[in-house]
């Protein structure tokens, strides 16, 4: 009898405590805040329990706690999967919302509705974990809903703002795109192998068809924020700063990446699946690659970083290397959360200010902000040993030395060098060069609520990587040998970007372009696809549906069909039968005619 | 009936044809109505005279006298028509066209 089981319900069961302190008194004064900081502290140290044990003796464990109902075949519980997934993420997930927490202790310091913001985090934590502990799909799909609603209500956190709530109205109808093909694979799911709970789908249907994996796939591709159903993403950095950095960095976005990773055991039999999510990443990876290249807004450069990472996932995923897709997922959780960490010191030092155009010469100014901004970028771009480099690096290394997609694997190696090229820009026009805000600012970083959060995340930017992929067992094991131009892929391509950019930037000393060319117009408006897709096609669809509904069903059907056609056609009868027109000479013949015909008939009787 | 009896009808059914079938004067309609009247009391008196219908021998006459004053009252509303508008085509009678 080991603490496995306890220290897992309770690690789950603490974070629901401050929650339902909120119909108390204690949720009105200002100690509400420490109590949830505290409270995630805690929950972080009891998961690691569970997770030493774990990497100690590769323990796994099921939960199943209550039986819910019964209804004819399908049997649902409350049930609790904590195994190499779940149990390796709880911890990070854990820690990076302890660090936010105390980070939006300073960031959201004066806002009158500070707890109702913790309340919301806390809440988005707990539907989170429930997604990633989840054993059935019934209980992933309530986490799934969870995480959706909390990111609505966070993201128009400022719903005085239009841009916010139109923001937030993308992102549940995106979300909800993806929740249709989630649906489908539940349904499918549910009638072909009568159950919801993931041991029974794994043992009963090794070779699925290609129906349910898709629908999965367009559940990632909507709450990943894939492309085709990317532009939430960045719209979504209208909500505070720790929000982007929760939930649209590290935690919410990887759901959908989770959820193929689960199914894994499903897609490892499927070719048709893995290239699709191949190819899918790739095109994902580049374009928001392309699209972060010109951006002024530092969130947003950092918003379509997160989205070019997460096409990578889906590539990885694609090389039907789930395990290798997870490291990624726990690596680039911690410095994408420093760097929105950073990013929202540089903007509330500068009194708001978020574009980078108005930036700058904050090297001697910030300097331990300027640090972990340039560690987190050259952690994102795959600096050897650093955290990015452990799951980068392997990731690039299996692209090239796998029997894959040449294509995909170009736009990858792409986009990796694009990543070089857009962290340069952020370092750059933030921190180099002379200052261009206005000089009356009041900067300081003295603040230790700001600055032990981004310490150890920074901490955990250069050492997780090396840490995590020690303590990890393998899954299946790594390629060993590989030519020389094939392991210095990674490198070379990030190096020629770094390089490329470094020159680029020396020549836009002035911010203004005096040619703008078609490339920059597509990079800039992200490629037309919000300006295509928000217009185009909803105009169409209600035009099509006014011209169907209104215009044919109710005007010419039932309106001019029968109703106004006979009183047109009793119009003109009346009209042409009951007039006097001095036809004198008409009236006489047809006289005749009558006269004429009756002589006739009456004179033969036979 | 008797080729006489026929010979009088027909020239009552083609004068009833003329006054039905006018083409654009109103003179040839109110002539043709002369016609029919003049046979009609031929064919009247004929018929009375060859079955001795004495009782009946002053109808003629009276048709006659009719005819007269019918005649007159065509010939009046020929003058007006032709003091309005001329001349006497029918297709000149078109007010109460709608």
């Amino acid at each position: 009898m080991n603490l496995f089981t306890s220290s897992t319900l309770l690690t789950l069961l603490m974070l629901i405590t401050p929650v339902m302190m909120s119909s108390t008194d204690f949720y009105k004064n200002n100690k509400y805040q420490h109590y949830v900081k505290n409270m995630t502290l805690l929950a972080f140290i009891t998961s690691l329990v569970p997770m030493t044990m774990f990497i100690h003796t590769n323990q796994e464990m099921l939960i199943s706690n209550w039986h819910w109902t019964t209804i004819h075949t399908l049997k649902l519980t409350l049930s609790f999967k904590m195994d190499y997934f779940s149990l390796m993420f709880m911890p990070v997930a854990l820690f990076i919302t302890w660090s936010i927490m105390e980070f939006s202790m300073w960031y959201m310091h004066s806002d009158p509705h500070i707890n109702q913001f913790f309340k919301y985090l806390l809440i988005f934590l707990i539907t989170m974990l429930i997604l990633v502990t989840a054993n059935n799909l019934f209980q992933l799909f309530i986490g799934w809903e969870g995480v959706g609603i909390m990111s609505f209500l966070l993201i128009s956190w400022w719903f005085g703002r239009t841009d916010a709530n139109t923001a937030a109205l993308q992102a549940i109808l995106y979300n909800r795109i993806g929740d249709i093909g989630f649906l489908l694979s539940m349904a499918w799911f549910l009638h072909n192998t009568n159950t919801w709970s993931l041991q029974q789908i794994f043992m009963l249907s090794q070779n699925p068809p290609t129906l349910p994996l898709l629908g999965l796939t367009l559940a990632a591709a909507g709450k990943s924020a894939q492309f085709g159903l990317h532009p939430w993403l960045p719209s979504a950095m209208e909500g505070p700063t720790p929000v982007s950095a929760l939930l649209h960095s590290s935690t919410m976005v990887v759901a959908g990446i989770f959820l193929l990773i689960r199914f894994h055991p499903l897609t490892e039999n499927n070719k048709l699946i893995q290239t699709m999510m191949l190819s899918l990443g790739a095109l994902t990876t580049l374009f928001t690659a392309i699209c972060a290249l010109t951006q002024n807004d530092i969130k947003k450069i950092i918003a379509f970083s997160t989205s070019s990472q997460l096409g990578l996932m889906m590539t990885t995923l694609g090389l039907n290397q789930p395990h290798l897709t997870f490291l990624h997922i726990c690596t680039h959780a911690f410095f994408k959360a420093m760097l929105f960490l950073c990013s929202g010191s540089i903007i509330h030092n500068l009194n708001n200010e978020q574009d980078i155009r108005k930036m700058g010469g904050l090297y001697k100014i910030l300097p331990f902000t300027t640090t972990a901004l340039i560690i987190g970028c050259f952690a994102l771009t795959g600096m050897p040993f650093l955290t990015g480099f452990y799951s980068k690096d392997l990731i690039i290394e299996t692209a090239t030395s796998s029997y894959t997609n040449a294509w995909a694997l170009l736009l990858t190696l792409t986009a990796t060098s694009m990543t070089a090229i857009y962290s340069t820009r952020i370092i750059f026009f933030t921190l180099l060069e002379q200052p261009r805000f206005p000089p009356l600012m009041n900067i300081n970083e003295t603040d230790p609520m700001l600055i032990n959060p981004i310490k150890r995340l920074l901490i955990g930017s250069i050492f997780a990587g090396f840490i995590l992929s020690n303590s990890m067992p393998p899954m299946n094991t790594p390629l060993m040998t590989m030519p020389l131009h094939l392991k210095l892929t990674a490198l070379t391509v990030t190096t020629l970007g770094f390089v490329l950019a470094f020159e680029i930037n020396t020549y836009s000393k002035n911010l203004k372009y005096p040619y703008s060319s078609d490339s920059i117009k597509f990079s800039t408006l992200l490629g037309y696809f919000p300006t295509i897709m928000h217009r185009l096609s909803p105009h169409l669809v209600l035009t099509m549906s006014q011209k169907l509904a209104t215009s044919l069903l109710d005007l010419t059907w039932m309106e001019t069909a029968l109703p106004k056609t006979t009183a047109l056609i009793q119009l003109k009868a009346s009209t042409l039968t009951s007039n006097q027109k001095g036809l004198i000479k008409l009236y006489f013949l047809s006289f005749l005619i009558t006269m004429t015909l009756s002589m006739l008939l009456f004179n033969y009787p036979e | 009936m008797s080729l006489v009896h026929i010979n009088i009808l027909i020239a009552f059914a083609v004068s009833l044809t003329g006054l039905l079938m006018h083409r654009s004067h109103l003179m040839s309609a109110l002539l043709c109505l002369e016609g029919m009247m003049l046979s009609l009391f031929i064919l009247a008196t004929l018929t009375i005279l060859s079955t001795h219908f004495t009782l009946a021998n002053m109808m003629p006459i009276i048709l006659l006298v009719f005819a007269a004053c019918e005649a007159a009252i065509g010939l009046a509303l020929l003058v007006m028509v032709s003091n309005t508008y001329g001349t006497d085509y029918v297709q000149n009678l078109n007010l109460l066209q709608c």
